[in-house]
């Protein structure tokens, strides 16, 4: 301790963030310890819902999932594959509706991605409870 | 019937033996008959600590695979006259012990002893798992430090559904937790996780905390478990754990940092 650090402003306590850390893998550890790894499962059920309506490539889906404080977000990708008139409406649209948040997709994409996301509370966060 | 005790922390170095040793003797002191168990099959250390190395003959696998009979296998402690050492093999591997085996010497201690004290090895295989199989209560030894905390957590789980009382159905083992080699100097400075930090995460009642302190090195030095050096802070802080684990009602002590006089400032800050 110098004269020099009484001026400095103090650095967030590592303990605190050690803190912030632990609450948060530890909440989601507890999450996934009671029940079984569902993940693969929901991708498959999702997949095989939209598969019924559009024909999608199945090695054209992303599926993310973002732990976060109290809220985890679960983002899935997929991208239709454009055919027809119908298809470059739906297409023209999307574009439209994602123009805000990408890059324009070029012309004469075979396909657009068109993005689900569905934003939920997976775990409810209780960092206290335990099952 | 034996109350059967184990000391688990998943992570390694976090102080199970020292504490083992500490609190083993610490009931013995209290008059209790106890008995110290090493499961750490291969790498065997409570018999140094517990100052004893040079008495084993028989240890825990022969017992288990009736090559000895548990008198020829316990050592009696030279110090405390209610206390027993139950060393583990430095040779075998942790395959010796099975569950059979543990459950047939466990109910042969909890015939004679009040209290049988597992001193679990680091991990959550075959060794870890027999050690806490058949606990009734479960002493987590943490270190106030992330991989140590996130570590006892999975431990906490593992006790909640893979214990003989999970498993049966029974009462739960009941848990409490033991945070060691606590600074709380450091703690101070926002350097290191808060007592009450560490019970939020974990959620489980507190049974002491060990300061960080030299005399745990030095006892080990010289195969005296902490306890008995009672003019030490570790020591006290395990006497008042042992006390706690009685039931009685002892305010935690060095869990903040101790204030120094001008001169031993004044030392420190040149030295």
């Amino acid at each position: 301790m110098s004269i020099f650090s009484f001026f400095r402003s103090a650095p967030r306590a590592s303990a605190v963030q050690a803190k912030e850390r632990l609450q948060i893998v530890m909440a989601h550890e507890r999450a996934g310890r009671t029940g079984p790894d569902y993940l693969p499962m929901l991708q498959q059920e999702l997949l095989a819902v939209i598969a019924k309506y559009i024909d999608i490539d199945q090695n054209k889906v992303e599926v993310k999932l973002d732990r976060g404080g109290d809220c985890s977000t679960l983002e899935l990708n997929i991208e239709l594959p454009a055919r027809e008139a119908a298809a470059k409406a739906l297409k023209e649209s999307a574009k439209l509706a994602v123009a805000g948040n990408r890059p324009a997709a070029k012309d004469g994409d075979e396909s657009d991605p068109v993005k689900l996301a569905a934003g939920g509370a997976l775990t409810n966060g209780g960092v206290k409870k335990r099952r | 019937m034996g109350k059967i005790i184990v000391m688990t922390s998943g992570k390694g170095g976090v102080g199970k033996t020292t504490s083992s040793a500490a609190f083993a003797t610490g009931l013995a002191l209290r008059g209790f008959k106890t008995v110290v168990i090493d499961f750490d099959v291969g790498l065997r250390n409570l018999d140094l600590i517990m100052g004893c190395e040079r008495r084993v003959v028989f240890d825990f696998i022969n017992v288990i695979n009736g090559e000895a009979k548990l008198s020829q296998a316990l050592i009696k402690d030279k110090r405390i006259d209610n206390l027993s050492i139950l060393p583990t093999s430095q040779t075998r591997d942790k395959d010796a012990l099975t569950r059979e085996g543990v459950e047939k010497v466990l109910n042969e201690l909890s015939k004679d002893f009040d209290y049988i004290v597992c001193d679990s090895p680091a991990g959550i295989e075959r060794g870890a798992l027999m050690a806490l199989y058949f606990a009734d209560h479960a002493v987590i030894v943490t270190n106030p430090e992330v991989s140590s905390v996130r570590d006892s957590d999975r431990i906490l789980g593992v006790l909640a559904s893979r214990s003989r009382r999970a498993e049966q159905g029974l009462e739960p083992v009941t848990q409490q937790l033991l945070l060691t080699r606590y600074d709380p100097e450091r703690v101070e400075r926002g350097e290191m996780l808060k007592v009450d930090d560490v019970l939020e995460i974990l959620a489980i009642p507190l049974l002491g905390v060990i300061p960080e302190s030299q005399a745990v090195l030095r006892a080990s030095n010289v195969g005296m478990p902490v306890i008995l050096d009672e003019a030490s802070n570790a020591g006290q802080a395990y006497l008042d754990a042992v006390s706690r684990f009685l039931g009685e009602d002892v305010e935690h002590r060095f869990v903040t940092p101790q204030k120094k006089g001008l001169f031993s400032r004044l030392l420190r800050r040149s030295a």
